[in-house]
């Protein structure tokens, strides 16, 4: 037999089985479950409501917040500034941009932490960065920053001054309450750092 | 090795170090297959010897069909593949300067150095011209700058100007092929010459 027969007795039948089967559009896992694991584990997905309020009060452009919840639930209240994408939308094509990106810090929210969290773990997944979950939820929202209890007086000073960025946070954002003292109100944590992804370096090739 | 050096899973000096090696591999091959010789490789134009063709077109069917399979399974994320972006003037002006600087020294860039290395003067002598044009285009370089850099269409797929999916695509590039190996052996009977 000739090689060209041979090739074409080859070639032949793997490109009517390539012309024939779908595209395969979907991407490779690019998290292992040890890392993925491994990042559970130290909480690094976690922002506190003190850094929340913070960047909401400050107005920082690089804050987005993702309600995670159904649309009733958002429509009914909302964290201000908050775009609804429900969890079961997560993949859709329309919201890929906002959820891959490395401009914005993504905090997603639920009423408590679970839904927020399968929303990251699913985001994460896929390879996406700086999406983060508001740590409690904001049943712990509504306990910490619009109505903080004062701490007892035997407290130490750093509890006042959290309490008194709370309370005027609270206030500034719609809850209730006065500023009684004015402490020092160094108190919102460190926020998470916005990763930019590596840029993608050209590769080129020729004859 | 475009995707590993992207994702940085391997360093640059590895990257460099392995091109190195798939670059002697390549060259070897090309020599193996009797590539640097000027005769053989302007005989795909007169159609006495359409070897150079015929071993480029199954390389390029074989490597297609490669990676799409790959790509079904899983194993290679074609978003990460490099495309050569198109600049359409600069591809059909610098198609044809290379094609006929191709018949009339009898290499391509890549042949020229294969045919060096084993110590052919018309080798020498083309790699001479090739350096010459490279000069030129450099030195002149304001000069056709604009035709260069000339209707950009960034890294579209021909399958996907055409509509097709890449499967449907690559299955009629494999008949296109085919029918190209057929003419081509017809031609070698139709104008053969005793030596070369």
């Amino acid at each position: 037999m000739k090689p060209r027969t041979l090739l074409a007795l080859f070639v032949i039948p793997m490109g009517l089985i390539i012309a024939a089967v779908p595209q395969n559009t979907t991407k490779p896992y690019k998290l292992t479950a040890e890392e993925l694991l491994s990042e559970v584990n130290t909480r690094t997905q976690y922002v506190t409501p003190d850094a929340v309020a913070d960047m909401i009060v400050k107005k920082d452009p690089s804050l987005r917040l993702i309600d995670v919840r159904s649309q009733d639930e958002y429509e009914k209240y909302s964290l201000p500034g908050a775009i609804n994408i429900p969890v079961t939308d997560l993949l859709s094509d329309q919201y890929t941009d906002i959820l891959d990106q490395d401009v914005k810090m993504n905090i997603f929210y639920s009423n408590g932490t679970l839904t927020a969290n399968e929303a990251w773990m699913i985001t994460r997944q896929l390879g996406y960065n700086n999406n983060f979950v508001l740590e409690g939820g904001l049943n712990y929202w509504f306990d910490a920053i619009m109505n903080p209890q004062k701490p007892a007086s035997t407290s130490s000073d750093e509890e006042f001054a959290k309490y008194d960025f709370r309370k005027s946070a609270g206030q500034a954002l719609g809850g209730g309450g006065v500023v009684q003292s004015a402490q020092d109100q160094n108190t919102a944590s460190a926020k998470p750092v916005v990763k930019s992804a590596p840029k993608k370096k050209k590769a080129a090739g020729g004859c | 090795m475009g995707p590993l050096a992207i994702n940085e899973l391997i360093s640059e000096n590895t990257n460099l170090f392995l091109a190195f090696i798939i670059g002697i591999g390549f060259g070897f091959i090309l020599e193996q297959s009797g590539f640097s010789s000027s005769r053989k490789l302007a005989g795909v134009f007169y159609g006495y010897d359409t070897v150079v063709l015929k071993v480029f077109f199954t390389a390029a069917i074989t490597a297609m069909l490669g990676l799409l399979f790959f790509s079904l399974f899983g194993w290679i994320d074609m978003d990460l593949v490099y495309v050569n972006p198109t600049y359409l003037t600069s591809a059909i002006v610098g198609g044809m300067i290379m094609g006929a600087g191709f018949i009339i020294g009898g290499y391509c860039p890549g042949t020229s150095f294969c045919g060096a290395s084993i110590g052919k003067i018309d080798a020498l002598v083309f790699i001479g011209g090739l350096f010459i044009g490279v000069f030129i285009f450099g030195i002149g370089y304001d000069l056709w700058d604009g035709m260069y850099m000339a209707k950009f269409l960034g890294s579209p797929k021909v399958s996907e100007t055409l509509g097709l999916t890449d499967g449907v695509f690559a299955f009629l590039l494999i008949i296109v092929a085919l029918g190209m190996f057929w003419v081509a052996e017809w031609a070698e009977k139709k104008f053969p010459r005793a030596e070369y």
